[in-house]
């Protein structure tokens, strides 16, 4: 696996609240990434994981993260995009505004990225439920009391 | 055109209407033509698998989205409500909210499986309570079948706890399997609810959370085998398939069930005898022949193609004994007009009904493991029925097991919002959402309405699909009764959420995108139930009724029509077990006809 990929997963991580290992064992990181790449110049992909990269190593990160990636005009839509990939496998079109100064792309619209991509979400994990169609509980595992889940 | 060997039975349409009855005439050793408009997909393990993956990646999940239509045989689309472009060409007032699928088990591929009786009293709307019309037929006529039904589809429930406004069983009967267990989110409700008293004008109600019957696989009872996924194989026959014979709790009821634990038409076909059977899927019934003078129908025509892209077909003339439309209540309406044939007094196409439906939805005061289970397995039945429906209309609650999935777009909308408005990300957003998703519940109140001449479906000339087969032309009106109807069922639930500390939440604006109806100053924003109804109604005289009480056409001796299009009133019940309960009846009065 390459470099990009880790650190791709690591500012994920840090994005969603999920553990790398959690994140590597939805299978579908590389898939995501893909899917920036393929929606967005290439330059911009390289720059939100620069950004990262450049993020302090320790505690202060999450507020660091807010301050520099989500905060940024350019960035910050983009890393709120990649939020929502990773908990509903959905690419959501950036505002109007973003796609006037930093390019349109026809892949740019609201989708289910893969059939795969949903079925990972982590909003059914959180939920502590399972994707529709999918990874289902067992017959009666609704009668009980839900457990919290720790990620 | 070429003509066909003649059958004893031509049936249009392969969903459970037309499936029960072929596999009924089939064993019993008449000679069967079945002509379904859609692709026959379904009928193996693999073909369905497809439909399993088209929607995983569908980016919208609604009710058709596993199932898309044939260019020759279009559906209506409930995605397409919202710009009005889509099959249905809707004049309103109102719009039509519901979709049907034309494929091989028709609506049954999408259904939630909700197999409630009617009640009694809903068989005599007119006589006690001087509203909509009587049925021909009563509770006890049919309950019989009822019983049969319930097996044919594979119900659970426990009849124990059926026992409310003057719902009985034989004796010693009960459903095949027992009911599905109640959520973790039901078992909180009625805890909380069970025995409250609500004001219906001026009768007091006792509320009860009871699981409903689902023709969904459960625990059975006694001999019975629950049927599962369908494969069949290339003689005709069943193959060995074990999976599916149980509810895996897979929330995912509507608009598919990835192991066919719930019931769909296809398993009725796959028992069928194949020997006698003949299924011709991908023929489009387009008109229907009839002599002159007798009324006598000599034959179908039918325009087969080649596969589902394709906008050619070839056309041929089905000939048999009788007759079944059995293709879905606007489509049975259609076939019949665009063949001229009108009924009595004109009265084919008129006095469509459905289900308009509202949701109130809030969260709970702790976690009741929301997004688990099928979609709901619960309700509350009590105001289907009371002195009240003099006035207004009766109503039911649906209990969802998948928090606000439908009316919000939860838990993707839960998540865009918490990202998008209020900028969540990190630990702190998952804390969020634990917080929020496992409580969300939701409850649909699904409104009865009565039978309207000016609602119903027309065809036009102008309105034709790619094959030249008229499109549906719908005028819809919901009245004030139903009206009347909605806002007491909101406030039904109001009183729900109060008694069970459930904060309400249910802000239109907030919510997914339905259409309006007001009442007294207030918009309702409704969806359908997919329980198109009353085409081509039954009665007890062609001055009032398309067909007669065993669903023969009074103008055409060997014509039945058969489905929800059948019904004189909807009542509250989901119509899909009343319907098959027909359909049985009408097999047997067929068997008996070919007899003599």
């Amino acid at each position: 696996m390459s470099e990009r990929l880790e650190s791709f997963v690591a500012l994920s991580a840090l994005l969603t609240g999920f553990s790398e290992v959690q994140l590597w064992g939805s299978g579908v990181a590389g898939e995501h990434l893909g899917v920036l790449d393929a929606v967005l110049a290439a330059n911009i992909v390289s720059d939100l994981i620069d950004a990262f990269e450049r993020l302090p190593a320790d505690d202060a990160r999450e507020n660091a993260i807010a301050t520099t990636i989500l905060a940024d005009l350019r960035l910050g839509p983009i890393a709120r995009n990649l939020i929502i990939l990773w908990y509903s496998g959905v690419w959501t079109e950036l505002p109007a505004a973003w796609r006037e100064a930093h390019g349109a792309s026809p892949l740019d619209v609201t989708r289910t990225t893969s059939g795969a991509a949903y079925r990972a979400g982590l909003q059914w994990a959180v939920a502590g439920a399972h994707p529709p169609g999918a990874k289902h509980q067992g017959f009666g595992s609704w009668a009980f009391e839900p457990k919290r889940r720790r990620a | 055109m070429t003509d066909e060997a003649p059958f004893d039975a031509v049936i249009v349409g392969a969903g459970v209407a037309g499936a029960l009855i072929a596999k009924r005439l089939s064993k019993a050793g008449l000679r069967v033509l079945l002509l379904e408009a859609g692709p026959a997909t379904t009928r193996s393990f693999d073909g369905y698998a497809e439909h399993v993956e088209r929607f995983y990646g569908a980016t919208h999940k609604g009710p058709e989205s596993p199932w898309p239509p044939a260019i020759g045989a279009p559906q209506p689309d409930t995605g397409d409500l919202r710009a009005n472009n889509g099959y249905f060409i809707q004049r309103g007032p109102h719009l039509y909210g519901s979709s049907y699928t034309r494929v091989l088990g028709g609506s049954t591929m999408h259904w939630l499986g909700v197999s409630l009786r009617m009640l009694p009293e809903d068989f005599q709307m007119r006589t006690r309570y001087g509203v909509g019309r009587d049925w021909p037929i009563g509770y006890d006529d049919i309950a019989p079948y009822y019983d049969q039904a319930e097996y044919e589809i594979g119900v659970s429930a426990d009849a124990a706890e059926q026992d409310y406004l003057g719902l009985k069983f034989s004796e010693g009967y009960d459903y095949p399997m027992r009911r599905i267990p109640p959520s973790y989110s039901d078992q909180f409700l009625a805890s909380a609810v069970n025995g409250m008293d609500f004001q219906m004008g001026d009768e007091s109600v006792k509320l009860q959370v009871r699981t409903y019957p689902a023709a969904r696989n459960s625990m059975p009872r006694k001999s019975y085998r629950p049927v599962g996924a369908v494969d069949v194989q290339a003689d005709g026959t069943q193959g060995d398939v074990y999976l599916g014979e149980r509810c895996e709790g897979n929330t995912s009821c509507t608009p598919i069930c990835p192991v066919q634990a719930k019931y769909n038409a296809g398993k009725s076909l796959a028992q069928a005898d194949p020997t006698t059977l003949t299924i011709l899927t991908q023929a489009v019934a387009s008109k229907i022949h009839v002599d002159a003078v007798s009324g006598e129908v000599q034959g179908i025509e039918y325009q087969r193609y080649p596969d589902a892209g394709s906008a050619n077909s070839a056309t041929h003339v089905a000939k048999g004994r009788v007759y079944i439309l059995a293709a879905h209540a606007i489509e049975n309406a259609k076939l019949m007009l665009a063949s001229a044939l009108e009924g009595p007094r004109q009265q084919v196409g008129k006095t469509l009904m459905d289900h308009p439906t509202i949701y109130a939805w809030g969260l709970a005061p702790k976690p009741i493991g929301a997004f688990r289970g099928p979609q709901s397995s619960s309700g509350v039945e009590d105001l289907r029925g009371g002195a009240f429906r003099a006035r207004h209309a009766a109503f039911r609650f649906d209990i969802g097991n998948d928090g606000w999935r439908a009316s919000t777009g939860a838990p993707d909308t839960t998540v865009s919002q918490a990202v998008m408005k209020d900028n969540l990300f990190g630990s702190a957003l998952l804390q969020h959402l634990e917080d929020t998703l496992p409580r969300q519940l939701r409850f649909s109140l699904a409104v009865e309405q009565l039978p309207d001449a000016a609602n119903g479906i027309s065809i036009d000339p102008r309105f034709l699909d790619a094959f030249g087969n008229p499109r549906p032309v719908i005028d819809y009106k919901i009245d004030d009764y139903t009206l009347a109807g909605m806002e007491a069922a909101f406030a039904a639930a109001q009183a729900v959420f109060g008694r069970a500390g459930v904060t309400d939440c249910s802000d239109p604006a907030t919510g997914n995108w339905f259409p309006t109806a007001s009442y007294q100053g207030r918009d309702f924003h409704y969806h359908g139930m997919g329980h198109f109804a009353g085409t081509h109604a039954m009665g007890g005289d062609p001055d009032v009724s398309v067909i007669d009480s065993d669903q023969r056409a009074w103008e055409h001796n060997n014509l039945f029509m058969v489905g929800s299009g059948s019904f004189p009133t909807l009542g509250t019940s989901n119509p899909t077990l009343t319907l098959a309960a027909l359909a049985l009846r009408t097999a047997d009065r067929l068997i008996a006809g070919f007899g003599k």
